[in-house]
């Protein structure tokens, strides 16, 4: 199968790839075949609706970030990333955290009902 | 909108399965028990807008190139 991206041009994958998310993510709840993305050279990965491949959820893998965040046996947690020019303006969102189990190739959204856990983290610093 | 008014520990039914109670009432905060399966999202509304509004601007956002050099994630250690 082939999908048009504005990032990636022309990406060509097999129909197993394809993550399904029963019940969509939060503001999208009619899209529910994703295809995650990465490069070789970044620390982000791109989870791209098949069907509107011009929505694409920019993400982290939480566990990079934090120990002992709210595990889901098989699954990995990931943050939906706000990008920015200014890198000390880029978030990523641990209150709504997506789960992607990549043998199943099956994901959800979690609301984490916690102050603990904000919706707009400081995903860097200045080193 | 349908108003109604109840006095606590009463309750009002949604459908075959939603049932909300007033659990307790104090000065200007009304604490409310939900009941409903467990496929029912409940939120309180503030966090689904806060929620929903980060993602929609992060599917604003492209592709940018960050320095990695000059940067390091902001980890959170679990404060013992």
């Amino acid at each position: 199968m082939k999908l048009k991206t504005d990032q990636f041009g022309e990406v060509e994958f097999q129909e197993e790839k394809i993550i399904s998310f029963e019940n969509g993510i939060l503001g999208f709840e009619e899209l529910k075949r994703f295809l995650l993305i990465s490069e070789d050279e970044g620390i982000f990965y791109w989870l791209t609706s098949v069907d509107q491949p011009e929505i694409v959820f920019p993400l982290f893998p939480i566990n990079l970030l934090m120990e002992n965040y709210k595990q889901n046996e098989g699954y990995e947690p990931f943050g939906i990333v706000k990008l920015d020019k200014d890198p000390a303006n880029i978030t990523i969102n641990l209150k709504a955290p997506i789960y992607i189990n990549h043998e199943d190739k099956n994901g959800f959204q979690k609301i984490i009902d916690s102050e603990a856990y904000p919706v707009d983290y400081q995903l860097f610093v200045k080193n | 909108m349908l108003v109604l008014t109840r006095k606590q520990g009463e309750k009002i039914r949604i459908g075959n399965d939603i049932v909300i109670t007033v659990v307790g009432i104090n000065d200007n905060q009304v604490k409310i028990g939900i009941e409903a399966p467990s496929d029912v999202k409940i939120l309180r509304e503030e966090i689904y807008s806060k929620v929903k509004e980060h993602t929609v601007q992060a599917t604003k956002m492209s592709k940018i190139h960050l320095d990695l050099d000059k940067l390091k994630l902001n980890k959170i250690n679990k404060e013992k």
